[in-house]
């Protein structure tokens, strides 16, 4: 029996085999390491064959998972062994056990080199091999050039080239300067015309990477790619060891159809065409057969083509042809096609126009969300999560729960989130939510994370007309006997909020609520008994007319746990103790929570994030990436006794802008006693509607400091309050004050002021974005562009942007895209329109994260009064007319200035000129003294005229009289106010703001038929 | 890329691992065992995808073939096709079923030099090499015949292997 070589190697693999159980097979392990161990130490003159032996038997452990920390060295020095047999182990077993940068490789690159260039075919293979595997950025060095030469030489055997263009490929990884691009397209090009179909896979794969990093270098090998197409799918020239299971090499025709994907899209009509013939073919020619290989060969071309399709944005009937067959799909009993079905299909959601074809197959999917694979399921899952939309969100949710009585553990978290992000992007109506909410706490309870019952606890509070049924419902799940502890906070929370809006019913009076509740306590954990004991203490408050005995039983409950071992509940039960005792104090201390600020859902924010996926470089993802974008939240605050209620426009992604108006209306919106849930299509924002949500404001502009120190504590307290645990408690919660790390590096309020007298710039600028603006006034209308760049080679995420408008503005808000691709810029347009006059400043609430940094700024837009101005020159007669018309008070309004910015009278001129006031000179004859008219529009007003008239004191340039007069009294003040802010703090850089002066400032000629000056001492 | 591919038996026993990023030994270990957890809870008839996130890491999808007492699995990102990587599962089969005449786990335990030279003419730093199993034999042969020429190392005939078996 020819055993002779391996034969140690066959008794140890047999030895451990026959192994009982781990011990032992540890122990034969360890004794073989032992014996390998001395051998390489003691016998220096070990064969090259014993050695093989050896190295053999430690990658076997290795394999088996034990550590091998020796021996590596005996395993590189094979490589330089003269023979095959040993060379072989050496370049098997050094690829397998060492890292790239392993310093022992450094030892043999010259071995390694020497194989490459020598003439010995299988060494040059073992060679490229190992350094295909494991080659660093050494190897890239020093033997790119050896490698590129085999690729492209003419005499190698293809067994050799193929390895060569794979090698090359790991060299370029490691160190991309190898291929030179300016050389290489030309012969990329060449080498795609390579007839042998081994040497064309490993060279379309090679392609596949190059043109991953630059597209634009390689689209002279555009053509060559449908050729290679067309060749195989006419099954031309392809040998019969190329053709598995009938069908000419699947995995080039994936790769090539992969390869296409990298480019944005095909120009030259004829390569199109011929392409479209190609994939036409696949997309008719496939069919479902008996033959499991050759089914999958088939489908694998089938649904590398119909990526192809989706990414070349086929016309519209090739679009539904793919949808029709990813239908045909999702229904096949063949799982791996259903699952590649149900996959497409969800990457086919980004294409518009085929979702309404894709809801047809619901019933369908939903059927795959029960099949016995859970990787069937999960696709499933993904697919209707996907397809989500106000329509079909009833459907959905609910098939999700039911779904999640019988799904695997492993799904349920899942399950749980998706339902209730769906939930609440896409209600109907609020009650519904709240049902769904309670339900998924009651059905999986351990898998509904803290994120989702809190965002319900903030729905309630904020929503009136929720909080009777939210406490009606939790009532209903306390008589369950047996209840998730989450539901027990949820409702004991609910019930201490709102126990008062049930007091009419049957079982709901304060001790009924009491009692059920109190039949919980002990099986509670500490956190719950926490919010327990507020409830108990909001009971008491409502306790009218007061019942001692359920005011006894609370107190002897507080008194139990004032000695509590946990610190946070032995506080409350000490504070609500000493609270009662203070009267009437309690029911100010203890009144309903104040509405939640408006804020982006966490649960909504954690979906984005999972939604990151950065692996993958394919075109279709850089596309959807781009187009994918998160709403902006508007919020509407109205200022009320210390808390701000807040109505929530929740944005929510529409079926591609199909619905009408009515039935957007209809569905998408639910108006409950001012509390707005709203929803906006991507498309057509309809105008009116917002413009009219956004009801009366009043807002001030806050101070525009990149990073308000107290904002952001207010932020964190917000958020602290959120929880409803803090929030109820009593107890003092330290916070942590983190400002931002990032700052802006310019001066923000300095850019604010100069773009309030010029119409584009830059807003705002840090280490990662730029704000640049441009803006356009037409009468009432105003219309700025957000330039959002990114200035880093990564994305900036969770991009938001929040408006908050003044109450005299009317603003139309597109999208912003929640990431900003590397290095691009981002348009987002702003509509406005005056109302009435105001010097309110709208603020844009901005946020985006980079890296793990949140980075919160509050800027200023420099939307104001003057930007509603319009210049106009008028005659001395109307100007005279119009002033003396406008006698006195409201309507005429002077003020004497004093600590006036020094401007000498042609300065002031310019700054006037900017502020879109006209300067009439020759009117007034006193030549000290300035009259400016303009006219200002807004759409309640129109058009009205404004006269303004300065008197300077040439002895003192710090002192001014100013006389505005117009027919709108607020309009007279506010505009009276507003030149005042910039006559008294003239912004630093007015002079580089203000535009050339348009109207210098001409010698005021005395000769009138009229003393104008005279008239205007006598009107004034 | 092709992440890794793992050859193991039902009892979760690694027949073959070819990491095609460097892992230590004692996270080859523990991959191992994770998939073979998920492998061995799944039903005969379901499809032979799994998502592998949660192993290998985001984006990372696993295919495997079942036959017999051993599980093939290939680990890949989604630069490669599904599809494709359960054919070339097919390939690596076929070519072993040729070169072993019926391969069954024996053939792999006592030859997994062998299968390291197989894998290596049909994967390639991570990337398909070789696809059409003909040829892949061929080079195998010729390894073969370079192996027995200058020593005489052959791989081990199954009759001889099943006297070292149970």
């Amino acid at each position: 029996m020819a055993l002779t070589g391996m034969r140690g190697l066959s008794v140890f693999i047999s030895d451990v085999r026959n192994c009982q159980n781990k011990e032992q097979e540890r122990l034969r392990v360890d004794k073989e390491l032992g014996n390998i161990r001395t051998r390489f130490k003691n016998e220096k003159a070990l064969t090259h064959y014993k050695k093989k032996k050896y190295v053999w038997k430690m990658l076997y452990i290795y394999m088996l998972g034990y550590d091998v920390d020796f021996g590596h060295m005996e395993a590189v020095s094979l490589i330089s062994a003269p023979k095959y047999p040993e060379k072989q182990v050496g370049y098997i077993v050094t690829s397998c056990l060492l890292t790239e940068n392993h310093e022992f490789l450094r030892m043999v690159i010259n071995t390694v080199r020497n194989d490459i260039i020598g003439r010995n075919e299988t060494f040059q293979c073992l060679a490229l091999t190992m350094v295909g595997n494991i080659g660093g950025k050494e190897f890239s060095e020093s033997l790119a050039t050896d490698v590129q030469k085999l690729l492209v030489s003419s005499s190698c055997r293809p067994l050799v080239r193929k390895k060569a263009a794979l090698c090359l490929l790991r060299l370029y990884r490691k160190n991309p300067d190898v291929v030179n691009i300016d050389g290489w397209s030309d012969r990329m090009s060449q080498l795609l015309d390579e007839r042998d179909l081994g040497v064309l896979t490993s060279v379309m794969s090679l392609f596949v990477a190059l043109v991953s990093n630059n597209v634009e270098a390689y689209w002279n090998c555009l053509p060559k790619c449908v050729k290679i197409l067309e060749r195989l799918g006419r099954n031309q020239d392809v040998p019969q060891e190329y053709t598995y299971h009938g069908i000419p090499s699947p995995w080039i025709q994936v790769k090539t159809m992969r390869a296409l994907q990298y480019f944005p899209t095909i120009e030259d009509p004829n390569t199109k065409r011929a392409l479209f013939e190609v994939l036409q073919r696949i997309l008719m020619g496939t069919d479902v057969v008996k033959n499991v290989n050759k089914n999958n060969a088939a489908h694998a071309i089938l649904f590398e083509a119909l990526a192809l399709v989706v990414h070349l944005d086929a016309e519209k009937e090739m679009m539904s042809q793919c949808v029709a067959l990813l239908g045909k799909f999702v229904a096949v009993r063949e799982p791996n096609i259903r699952y590649l079905g149900l996959e497409n299909m969800t990457r086919m959601l980004l294409v518009s126009d085929v979702q309404d074809i894709i809801k047809s197959h619901q019933a369908q999917i939903i059927i795959s969300l029960k099949d016995p694979d859970i990787s069937i399921r999960r696709r499933a899952l993904d697919l209707l999560y996907g397809m989500c939309d106000v329509t079909n969100a009833k459907d959905i949710v609910e098939e999700l729960l039911q779904y999640l009585n019988t799904a695997d553990f492993a799904m349920r978290e899942e399950l749980a989130l998706k339902a209730a992000i769906l939930a609440e992007k896409f209600a109907p109506d609020l009650s519904w939510y709240v049902d769904v909410i309670l339900q998924l706490i009651d059905k999986a309870g351990d898998f509904v994370s803290d994120d989702i019952w809190y965002r319900v606890v903030q729905f309630v509070t904020n929503n009136e007309d929720l909080q009777p049924y939210a406490a009606t419902k939790a009532r209903e799940y306390l008589e369950k006997p047996v209840l998730h502890e989450t539901m027990v906070k949820v409702s004991a929370y609910l019930l201490g909020e709102y126990n008062h809006l049930l007091a009419r019913r049957t079982g709901c009076t304060p001790k009924e609520i009491f009692i059920i509740i109190n039949e919980k306590l002990p099986t509670v954990t500490t956190s719950t008994v926490a919010i327990v004991l507020s409830t108990y203490a909001k009971i008491l408050m409502h306790n009218h007319p007061p019942d001692p005995e359920l005011q006894e039983q609370i107190w002897s409950i507080f008194r139990k746990y004032e000695s509590y071992i946990d610190v946070e509940i032995q506080q409350r039960a000490v504070e609500y103790i000493a609270l009662c005792n203070k009267g009437a104090a309690l029911v100010d201390v203890l009144a309903e929570m104040p509405k939640f600020p408006e804020r982006q859902s966490a649960l909504l924010k954690k979906a984005e994030v999972a939604e990151v996926d950065t692996a993958e470089q394919s075109a279709i993802r850089i596309r959807s990436q781009q187009q994918t974008s998160n709403a902006l939240v508007v919020t509407d605050q109205r200022p009320t006794e210390g808390s701000l209620p807040v109505s929530q426009l929740g944005v929510v992604r529409m079926p591609s802008g199909k619905m009408d108006q009515t039935s957007f209306q209809d569905q998408g919106m639910t108006k409950e006693n001012g509390v707005i849930t709203e929803v906006v299509p991507q498309d057509v924002p309809p105008a009116d509607l917002l413009g009219d949500l956004l009801g009366p404001l009043a807002i001030n502009g806050s101070p525009a400091t990149a990073v308000p120190v107290e904002q952001r504590n207010q932020n964190l307290l917000s958020v602290v309050e959120a929880t409803p645990e803090a929030a109820g408690s009593l107890a003092l919660t330290t916070v942590d004050n983190q400002p931002n790390s990032i700052q802006p590096i310019v001066n923000i309020a300095e850019r604010f002021n100069e773009l309030c007298l010029k119409d584009s710039g830059v807003l705002y600028e840090d280490l990662h974005i730029q704000i640049g603006i441009k803006a356009e006034w037409q009468a009432h209308h105003g219309h700025i562009v957000l330039f959002l760049g990114n200035k880093n080679t990564s994305p900036l995420v969770s991009v938001q942007a929040l408006i908050l408008p003044p109450t005299h503005l009317k603003m139309e808000l597109s999208l912003v895209p929640e990431t900003v691709p590397p290095r691009a810029q981002v348009q987002c347009p702003l509509e406005f329109v005056n109302l009435r006059a105001s010097r309110d400043v709208a603020v844009l609430d901005f946020s985006y994260k980079f890296g793990t940094a949140m980075v919160y700024v509050k800027l200023r837009l420099p939307a104001v009064i003057n930007k509603f101005l319009q210049p106009i020159s008028v005659t001395a007669e109307e100007f005279f007319a119009q002033w003396k018309s406008l006698s006195g008070p409201p309507l005429k309004l002077q003020e004497v200035l004093r600590g006036v910015k020094p401007l000498s009278l042609p300065e002031m001129a310019n700054l006037f000129t900017s502020l879109h006031l006209a300067v009439n000179p020759g009117i007034d004859t006193n030549p000290n003294n300035l009259i400016a008219c303009t006219t200002f529009y807004s759409e309640s007003t129109r058009a009205t005229l404004c006269l303004i008239r300065v008197e300077t004191d040439p002895s003192d340039r710090t002192q001014l009289r100013i006389t505005i007069a117009s027919g709108d009294p607020t309009l007279t003040f506010e505009l009276k106010e507003s030149i005042k802010e910039y006559l008294v703090n003239i912004p630093t850089q007015t002079s580089s703001a203000v535009v050339a002066p348009s109207q210098p400032q001409s010698p005021v000629t005395p000769v009138a038929y009229n003393d104008p000056g005279a008239m205007l001492a006598g009107l004034l | 890329m092709i992440r890794a591919v793992i050859v193991m038996n039902t009892q979760g026993k690694p027949r073959l691992l070819k990491f095609y990023e460097f892992q230590p030994p004692e996270k080859q270990h523990e991959l191992t065992r994770s998939v073979f957890a998920v492998l061995s809870g799944r039903p005969d008839n379901v499809s032979n995808f799994v998502e592998a996130d949660a192993i290998f890491g985001p984006g990372t999808r696993l295919v495997y073939k079942h036959l017999a007492t051993l599980y093939f699995v290939f680990v890949f990102d989604s630069c490669e096709n599904e599809l494709a990587m359960l054919d070339l599962i097919q390939v690596l089969v076929e070519t072993l079923d040729r070169c072993f005449k019926n391969v069954c786990e024996l053939d792999i335990v006592f030859n997994f030099n062998k299968m390291h030279t197989i894998l290596d003419e049909i994967i390639f730093g991570g990337q398909v090499l070789e696809t059409s199993s003909e040829r892949v034999l061929k080079a195998v042969e010729e390894i073969s015949r370079l192996e027995k020429s200058s020593s005489s190392v052959s791989f081990v005939p199954k009759s001889v292997s099943g006297r070292f078996g149970r």
